[in-house]
C-alpha cells in the first residue's frame, strides 16, 4: 500500500496527552463509549431461554444483563432493580426464568417487564413502568453488541461493507470458545494500537511471530489496509517461505483440516477487522481469535482475548488442536504487554508532546481521528449547551 | 504399570506423573514453573509420539476415554504448552513465563 494512498489521514505528530490525560478520558467516556456500538458478547452464550451473562462496563459504571426470553430474543437491560436501584444479578452467567431482586424481592422476567413485587398496592406506580430499564442490542456475524446511548444508525448500517465480512468470518457460526484475559496498567488507545500495527513484529515477537515476516517483507507489513467510517481493517501478509517447527505444523495442519471440514475457512483467513472503538476480530481458520481492550480508566485497562470454534470437542485431535492455537496465541499476546506498559509510563512523565505515526501505522492514526473527531464534537456540543435552570419539577420528571 | 499408558506409548510412562495434567490452567502453569531440563525431557520424549498419540486416541470417545488413554490424552495437552517453549522460545523462556503469567485463562473447551 503506498504512502501516498493514506495521506488523506494526515501526517502531523499526534497530541499525546489523549493517551495518559484523565480529563481528556473523562471526554472519551460519553463521546466515545457511550455514543458506540460496543461488543461484549457472542449467542453462543445464551443458547437457551432464560440463559444469561451479565457484563461490566467500568468506565461508564454501567453493569448489563443481557437475556435470552422466552420467544428467543436477545435482550440487553441495565442490571439494575427498578425499585431502588440494586443490582439485580451478580452471577457471570447462568440460565433462570425470572431475575428477582435480593433486597425487596422484585421479580422480573427474561422480556424485562416486572413480574411481581410484595406489596406492590401499597406503591404510587404501574408495574408497566416498573420494566427492567433497556438497552439497544443489535447482533453480526454472531457477536453481540449493544449501544448505552441513542444510535444514530443501526449496527449493520453502522458497519457498512464490514458487516458481510464479519457474517463470512468463523465466530459467525462458533459455539463454544477459549478466552484469556490480562490487566495492563495502559491507557485503552495505546493497548489497542499495539495490536493494529506490525511494525513491531519483528523486535517483540523475533521468535514466536517469525511465521509473520520474512525476506521479502521484514516488517510484515500488511498486505492492504481499508478504512469504512470509524472502522478498519487490514491484511496480512502471508510469508510465502515459512519454516514452522515440526509439533507448529502439526498442530496449525490439524487446526486447518477441522477448519475446512467445518466450513470456517472462508475467504476472510488474513484479514482483520478493527471495529470501533475497541473490538478487533481475526479471520484465520486456525487461530480465529477476537480481541476486546477495555478501558478502566485513564491508564488502566482490560484486554479480553477468545478464540471461536464451531462445534464440540469431538475428537481428540480437535481438542489439541484447540489447546495449541490458544497457548501459540496467549504466547504472542503476552510479549506485548511489557512495552505497552512502558509506553505509557514514558507518557506518563509528561515529557512528550506529541508522538508520531509512520505510514505503516495508519490504522493507528485512524483510531485517533476518530476518537478526536467525537471529542472535539461533544466538546462543542457541550460548550453550546446553556443548561436551563432546574426546577424540581424537573428533577422529577 | 502396564496399564498406566496405552500400547506404544510406554516410553512416555516415566513422564506421566508430571505432565499428564487436567485443565488448560494448570497445564499452562507446569510449563512455566517445570525444571528446564525435566521440560526438555518430557519435549523429546513426546514430541515425536504425538501423530500416533492422537491417532490411536480419535478412536475413541474423547468424553469417554479410558484411564490410560484419558492419561495420554492429558500428555498431549500439557506437550502443546511445552512445545511452545521447546519448538519456539528457547532462552527466551524464563522472561516469557513471567510475561504469560499476566494471561489468565478463563474459558476452554477442554476445560480451564
Amino acid at each position: 500500500m503506498s504512502d501516498d494512498s493514506l495521506a488523506w489521514l494526515g501526517t502531523a505528530p499526534i497530541p499525546a496527552a489523549p493517551y495518559h490525560d484523565p480529563a481528556w478520558f473523562d471526554l472519551e467516556r460519553e463521546a466515545v463509549f457511550r455514543r458506540s456500538w460496543l461488543q461484549l458478547g457472542h449467542v453462543c452464550e445464551l443458547p437457551d431461554s432464560g440463559s444469561f451473562i451479565r457484563r461490566e462496563i467500568e468506565a461508564l459504571n454501567v453493569s448489563l444483563l443481557i437475556v435470552r426470553g422466552r420467544d428467543g430474543e436477545i435482550r440487553a437491560f441495565h442490571n439494575v432493580c427498578t425499585h431502588r436501584g440494586t443490582q439485580l444479578v451478580e452471577e457471570e452467567s447462568g440460565r433462570c426464568g425470572t431475575f428477582s431482586c435480593p433486597y425487596h424481592r422484585w421479580s422480573f422476567g427474561t422480556d424485562g417487564a416486572l413480574l411481581a413485587a410484595p406489596d406492590f398496592d401499597r406503591f404510587f406506580v404501574d408495574k408497566a413502568d416498573c420494566a427492567l430499564p433497556r438497552v439497544a442490542l443489535d447482533i453480526c456475524g454472531g457477536l453481540i453488541f449493544v449501544h448505552l446511548g441513542t444510535p444514530d444508525k443501526g449496527l449493520r448500517d453502522d458497519l457498512g461493507p464490514y458487516a458481510t465480512m464479519l457474517d463470512g468470518f468463523p465466530a459467525a457460526q462458533a459455539t463454544t470458545f477459549s478466552e484469556y484475559v490480562y490487566e495492563i496498567d495502559a491507557n485503552w488507545k495505546l493497548t489497542y494500537d499495539n495490536f493494529q500495527e506490525n511494525y513491531h513484529l519483528r523486535f517483540i515477537h523475533p521468535r514466536s511471530g517469525a511465521p509473520a515476516v520474512g525476506e521479502d517483507n521484514p516488517f510484515g507489513y500488511p498486505v492492504k489496509m481499508g478504512f469504512h467510517g470509524p472502522h478498519r481493517t487490514q491484511t496480512i501478509w502471508t510469508n510465502p517461505d515459512p519454516a514452522p517447527k515440526p509439533v507448529q505444523a502439526q498442530s496449525f495442519g490439524r487446526a486447518a483440516r477441522f477448519a475446512m471440514a467445518d466450513g470456517t475457512a472462508g475467504p476472510h483467513s488474513r484479514d482483520y477487522l478493527a471495529l470501533f472503538p475497541n473490538f478487533f476480530i481475526l479471520g484465520s481458520p486456525a487461530q480465529p481469535f477476537s480481541h476486546t481492550v477495555w478501558p478502566i480508566d485513564a491508564r488502566r485497562s482490560r484486554g479480553v482475548i477468545r478464540l471461536y470454534w464451531k462445534g464440540k470437542d469431538d475428537c481428540a485431535s480437535r481438542r489439541y488442536a484447540r489447546e495449541y492455537a490458544m497457548a501459540s496465541a496467549r504466547d504472542i499476546h503476552a510479549e506485548d504487554r511489557d512495552v505497552i506498559e512502558a509506553g505509557q509510563r514514558g507518557l506518563n512523565s509528561g515529557a512528550l508532546k506529541h508522538i508520531h505515526f509512520q505510514a505503516q501505522e495508519a490504522l493507528c492514526r485512524h483510531l485517533f481521528n476518530a476518537v478526536d473527531e467525537r471529542v472535539q464534537a461533544y466538546r462543542a456540543e457541550r460548550a453550546s449547551a446553556t443548561p436551563p435552570p432546574v426546577s424540581r419539577a424537573e428533577a422529577m420528571a | 504399570m502396564t496399564t498406566l499408558l496405552p500400547t506404544g506409548f510406554e516410553a512416555l510412562a516415566p513422564f506421566a506423573d508430571r505432565w499428564a495434567i487436567d485443565g488448560s490452567i494448570a497445564r499452562a502453569a507446569r510449563r512455566g514453573d517445570a525444571d528446564p531440563a525435566d521440560r526438555a525431557a518430557f519435549f523429546a520424549a513426546a514430541a515425536p509420539l504425538l501423530d500416533a498419540a492422537l491417532t490411536h486416541l480419535d478412536r475413541s470417545p474423547i468424553d469417554a476415554l479410558p484411564p490410560a488413554e484419558q492419561r495420554l490424552m492429558d500428555m498431549m495437552l500439557t506437550l502443546a504448552h511445552v512445545s511452545l517453549t521447546e519448538e519456539i522460545l528457547g532462552d527466551q523462556e524464563p522472561a516469557h513465563a513471567r510475561q504469560r503469567h499476566h494471561m489468565r485463562i478463563t474459558r476452554s473447551p477442554a476445560g480451564a
